[in-house]
């Protein structure tokens, strides 16, 4: 088995340049991704222009689309702010801690016959620098700053890039399709993108 | 939340993260105290603030968070000029804050993560108030003076111990961030549905069942936070029901029917039963009620939310709700005949 050599990123653009390696062929391999991603040690005067932030809500920064492979985004998240249950269009989903922290609560796919409430199947905090993963076939998630006091970043890496995903009601595991928009793209911000009350949270 | 874009020719002085136990500023000039406008001082060892900190005239900008302060001092009252102040994660109570805290004209204050277990007084007079934070302390409660500040525009009370919401909260013009989230709330009371600037009410992790219905005339909320609430998913109607009194039933009649009376026809005590009249939903009713009315919960989509259940009262069990909205799941509460037995006796399903 090849084994490839973890060379760390020592900047945000010697990380986006090695993604764009990684994803030059047609195979991902997760553990590497992972393993890379989480070998870049955030530092904010690298990444300070994506992360913008909005009073109400958790934005959606882009900050490259990976040659069409992939889209690489930042998120910002307010005191309390916190997302749906989602899941993740047959993408890869890697999730980085960049500033703060961030919990994610895990769950199974509801049961379509039976309509009932979701049961959340594990949760975790998520720290500075460490890097998730999940996929449709490991289940749905909700990611959530539960901090009253500290803001949180992410970077996001999406593999294929998708716009539309499922939102579920954790009451009823009801699913509903939603657009996801970007608050800003490459630093700049992009409001007539933005649609309002999306979030089922 | 208090994050500060700078621009061009803003003095900045920062002193973040340098293990400072106490702060002289004698290697200072004059000159540098009096024209810095933006002073930060987290993550240092600082257990009082310095008294030299007036000396800071031009300030209108200070950060003393992760710190150890448990006190701040009178001589923050000369900084005439501050507008923002920050202090989160420290040890300060309500016994802490100066007692002329109000001659002050602060706009933003963030003292979340401290340990205040009633709202500071002092704010309810800083009418230059607009945006309060007291995320994650141990309030009990919240004021009903609240309504003084009237420029108020945010107000983040997550975090906290709080178990109901004056309706006097409502009251507030420009509120346009309300943050109730991991408290102990059982109610929403339904005047807050008078909040139109409110674009964002976060109420996650509390005790809510229902929400009132009168929330959906707030037309312009763009985010609503709900998750862990126990809120109901399906409600058999009220089946106890207790019949008016003669005393409602008079006073009902007197409503509906508009038969005037006067101060001198009647005790104190029944002009102040009659005003206590709240009129019936139902616009086909008409009518009124005192104490005997019934619960009915509509399920309704509203704000990204689905089927979220909404309580109104009605009069009597005969009466029928008002309009449906027109989302899809909309449904009212389910009727009598097809509820098992075993379950007539509960009012509420969880």
């Amino acid at each position: 088995m090849e084994h490839t050599e973890l060379i760390k990123p020592e900047t945000l653009d010697d990380l986006i340049k090695a993604l764009h390696e990684k994803f030059s062929g047609d195979t991902v391999n997760v553990e590497e991704v992972q393993n890379l991603m989480e070998s870049y040690e955030s530092n904010p005067h690298e990444w300070m222009k994506y992360g913008k932030f909005d009073q109400f809500r958790y934005t959606r920064n882009l900050v490259d689309e990976g040659n069409g492979k992939f889209n690489l985004m930042i998120l910002c998240w307010g005191e309390g702010h916190g997302s749906s249950i989602h899941d993740h269009t047959d993408s890869h989903c890697f999730l980085k801690l960049l500033q703060g922290q961030l919990k994610e609560t895990l769950f199974d796919w509801p049961d379509n016959k039976v309509r009932q409430g979701m049961t959340k199947k594990s949760e975790r905090i998520l720290k500075e620098n460490q890097c998730a993963y999940i996929n449709d076939s490991i289940g749905l998630h909700r990611v959530e700053n539960v901090s009253h006091t500290e803001q949180a970043v992410s970077l996001h890496l999406y593999s294929p890039p998708f716009n539309h995903c499922n939102i579920f009601d954790q009451r009823t595991g009801h699913k509903n399709t939603v657009k996801m928009t970007f608050w800003s793209k490459f630093g700049t911000r992009t409001p007539f993108e933005s649609t309002v009350a999306q979030e089922n949270n | 939340m208090e994050v500060h874009e700078s621009s061009e020719g803003e003095s900045i002085l920062d002193l973040s993260r340098l293990n400072l136990e106490t702060l002289s500023f004698d290697h200072l000039s004059e000159e540098k105290k009096k024209e810095t406008q933006m002073l930060f001082l987290p993550y240092n060892r600082l257990t009082v603030l310095p008294g030299c900190i007036s000396l800071f005239s031009s300030l209108s900008w200070l950060d003393v968070s992760n710190n150890g302060l448990a006190f701040i001092c009178d001589d923050i009252l000369r900084l005439s000029n501050l507008k923002t102040f920050v202090a989160k994660n420290n040890r300060l109570d309500e016994s802490s804050l100066p007692k002329d805290l109000s001659t002050m004209s602060l706009e933003v204050v963030n003292f979340s993560g401290n340990r205040f277990e009633e709202f500071p007084r002092q704010f309810l007079q800083l009418h230059t108030l607009q945006s309060i934070s007291l995320g994650g302390n141990r309030l009990k409660g919240i004021p009903p003076e609240i309504e003084n500040l009237t420029s108020l525009e945010l107000l983040y009370l997550g975090g906290n111990n709080i178990t109901s919401i004056p309706p006097e909260l409502a009251n507030l013009p420009k509120l346009s961030y309300l943050v109730l989230c991991d408290n102990r709330i059982q109610s929403i009371p339904p005047q807050l549905a008078q909040l139109h600037s409110l674009r964002s009410l976060s109420l996650h992790n509390n005790l809510l069942t229902y929400l009132p219905r009168e929330i959906v005339s707030l037309v312009h909320l763009q985010e609503l936070s709900l998750r862990g609430n126990p809120l109901v998913v399906r409600f058999v109607k009220d089946l106890t029901y207790d019949p008016p009194s003669l005393l409602e039933l008079a006073g009902r009649t007197v409503k509906s029917r508009n038969i005037p009376y006067f101060a001198e026809d009647l005790p104190d005590n029944l002009l102040t039963y009659l005003d206590l009249a709240s009129k019936c939903p139902n616009p086909k009713c008409g009518g009124v009620y005192f104490d005997s009315c019934v619960r009915h919960i509509k399920f309704v989509d509203f704000c990204g939310k689905y089927r979220l259940p909404l309580m109104h009262y009605l009069c009597s069990p005969e009466c029928s709700s008002p309009c449906s909205s027109s989302s899809q799941s909309d449904a009212d509460s389910e009727d009598e005949s097809s509820v098992p037995v075993h379950r007539l006796q509960k009012v509420l399903l969880g």
